[in-house]
């Protein structure tokens, strides 16, 4: 991508929020928060689905070890939130690591279905483990914070700039993810992971090591997918089992990653501004209409899927868009000079 | 003592029911390698269509057997000569992605259509015996179950007839093994392709007319049973057709006998942490071979 686009595309993360605050409008400020979230969560899955080529159905299994991590550290210990992600994401890792290592002498189907027998797993030790609050949850106090300053290091924004605070802490997050991606892909790490997914005897042959490298793929994930755990967490204020293990944390990211582009480093993000606003809008505009809450958004998505493995598999991303751009650029005429 | 022998029990029975909705699989993702993330969401239309046909037309779900059978026969072809033959030829992952692209289609346009409420059959031939009991050695039989495992062993035995001891089962076979050389020996592909899809739809819907006696009916009803199916099928060995049935009924058994012990939420995570042990150490699944 064109360094101009990725300027433009940064003013205008930078700047969407600021009239919807002059406005009054902060939902449109939440949608923003999600699309970042989802676009994160994209950039995270795709280093061990689309790089390494691994079916992963169970990273939301880190989410909640994020969400729980910091929730409980700040509840218990009283840790700030940005301390807390830190530990979360290295306890993300470090389960992850020791849950996946086993898991890489299983391929293809059986590596898909292994990562959802975690998420089985891990579901029913959030409901009933008594140390993490079981069905009940961990609900986090806010504490009144005396500036702007306070509330970005601790994490806790409240009031009428409660939704502005998050959207930038998600931007921030987003865009840390997004550097360290674009590095992975361009370092050899990234090039081993794609050597694994396109011939993996071919890649133990000239010496990597491909048990090893999934690890560190589905790490990587893990590392991401822990953050996210941990915004999402104070910004809700609450940790609840079945809302940060719920599917959807994997299934929006994936289908966002493959609408976009899968193994493309801007993929998943031009897959979440699409797809994650869809909802919101739809329930702006059926209102409380006789369709309202009748899953039409999902709908939209199931056939935005469908069509997109239908006709183009690797995403709106390949699409030959220069080569069109190029082409409406030389049929206007230059204008005199 | 005699608790464990009923719980064990029990898990039979609904290990039948397990088999039943797990056999359509075998055929699409264990015998032609084909993945169907939209399984749960064929049983749920099968489901529906037991309790429309039942409430509609007053016409008893195991009755509704046949009918519902054949349309969802007529769906399956259907899906794969529109969607799936298209996808088949690249990436898996396109198969997978395609198949969770119908999964949120199909799931949200029945939402979209009845909402999501719970539906039950009133009046069926198995509700009407559901009082009646067996009783064997302290053990008691619910004839309900006990009829409709009968039933599921029914159709695994013409299943497995028609799978290992048919021409068309040996067709089959062969497109799964080596699609060209089937061609060559004058087998067409992409019909078997799609008479698998059929078959393995209409098992499944099968499996949803004989569900409805015993669970609620709602769009989302397919998830729990699809995943339990798919762990089902790894373990039984893919394509496996016996491998399915006695993987099923220890997946059934596991969660019943799990369920004696531990609160209920523990039952599907031992049955997936079984197939985790299993899947490390068997990886083709306890009696699948190659």
């Amino acid at each position: 991508m064109g360094r101009l686009a990725l300027a433009v595309g940064a003013v205008a993360a930078i700047l969407y929020p600021i009239p919807l605050q002059l406005q009054g409008t902060t939902y449109y400020q939440t949608v923003g928060f999600l699309v970042l979230i989802n676009a994160m969560l994209g950039l995270g899955w795709n280093v061990i689905g689309g790089w390494a080529g691994q079916f992963d159905f169970g990273p939301q299994v880190f989410f909640g070890v994020g969400a729980y991590t910091a929730a409980l550290l700040f509840v218990r210990l009283g840790l700030d939130a940005w301390l807390g992600l830190l530990a979360a994401v290295a306890v993300a890792v470090v389960v992850c690591a020791l849950l996946t290592y086993p898991l890489t002498r299983l391929r293809g189907h059986y590596f898909a279905i292994a990562t959802v027998a975690i998420w089985m797993i891990a579901q029913p030790i959030g409901a009933t483990w008594e140390f993490i609050g079981g069905s009940q949850g961990l609900f986090i106090p806010v504490k009144a914070r005396a500036s702007v300053a306070a509330s970005a290091l601790s994490l806790q924004f409240s009031g009428p700039t409660k939704a502005l605070g998050y959207y930038y802490s998600a931007l921030a997050l987003f865009a840390l993810t997004l550097a360290l991606m674009a590095l992975v892909e361009r370092s050899k790490l990234g090039y081993y992971f794609r050597a694994i997914r396109d011939d993996q005897e071919a890649a133990e042959g000239i010496g990597i090591d491909s048990r090893l490298y999934k690890v560190l793929a589905r790490s990587i994930t893990a590392a991401v997918f822990a953050a996210a755990g941990v915004l999402y967490a104070f910004w809700a204020l609450s940790v609840f089992p079945e809302q940060v293990l719920e599917l959807n944390w994997s299934t929006l990211p994936i289908m966002a990653t493959v609408v976009g582009g899968i193994g493309r480093l801007w993929g998943p993000v031009l897959g979440a501004v699409i797809l994650i606003p869809i909802s919101q809008i739809m329930s702006t505009t059926l209102g409380t209409g006789p369709l309202a809450g009748r899953g039409i958004d999902l709908i939209v998505y199931g056939l935005i899927i469908v069509l997109i493995a239908a006709f183009r598999p690797t995403g709106l991303l390949s699409l030959p868009w220069g080569r069109w751009f190029r082409r409406r650029r030389a049929a206007t005429p230059a204008p005199a000079p | 003592m005699t608790e464990l022998a009923q719980a064990i029990v029990n898990g039979l029975q609904m290990g039948f029911l397990y088999a039943l909705v797990a056999v359509g699989l075998t055929i699409i993702w264990g015998l032609m390698e084909m993945i169907n993330f939209a399984h749960g969401e064929f049983l749920m239309l099968g489901m529906f269509g037991a309790w429309g046909l039942s409430a509609g037309l007053g016409l008893d779900p195991l009755l509704a057997i046949v009918p519902l059978g054949l349309a969802m026969y007529g769906f399956g072809v259907l899906v794969y000569r529109c969607l799936m033959r298209r996808v088949q030829g690249g990436d898996p992952f396109t198969q997978i992605f395609a198949t969770i692209g119908l999964l949120f289609l199909l799931q949200n346009a029945v939402v979209a259509g009845l909402t999501s409420d719970y539906r039950f059959v009133g009046d069926s031939l198995l509700a009407r015996l559901s009082g009646a009991k067996l009783r064997l050695l302290g053990i008691t039989f619910g004839v309900p179950l006990l009829a409709a495992a009968g039933l599921a062993l029914l159709l695994f035995l013409a299943l497995y007839l028609l799978i290992e001891r048919t021409e068309f089962g040996l067709a089959l076979q062969a497109t799964s093994e080596d699609r060209d050389a089937a061609r060559l020996v004058g087998i067409r592909p992409q019909r078997m392709f799609a008479i698998a899809w059929g078959l393995g739809a209409a098992l499944v819907a099968i499996a949803g007319a004989i569900l409805v006696n015993f669970f609620a009916v709602y769009p989302q009803v397919g998830l729990q049973f699809t995943v339990l199916a798919y762990a089902i099928v790894a373990l039984g060995g893919f394509g496996s057709i016996l491998g399915t049935l006695l993987a099923a009924l220890v997946v059934g058994v596991i969660q019943s006998v799990t369920v004696v012990y531990l609160p209920p939420a523990f039952k599907d995570a031992f049955v997936f942490a079984s197939y985790l042990l299993i899947g490390l150490f068997r990886p083709q699944g306890l009696f699948g071979r190659f």
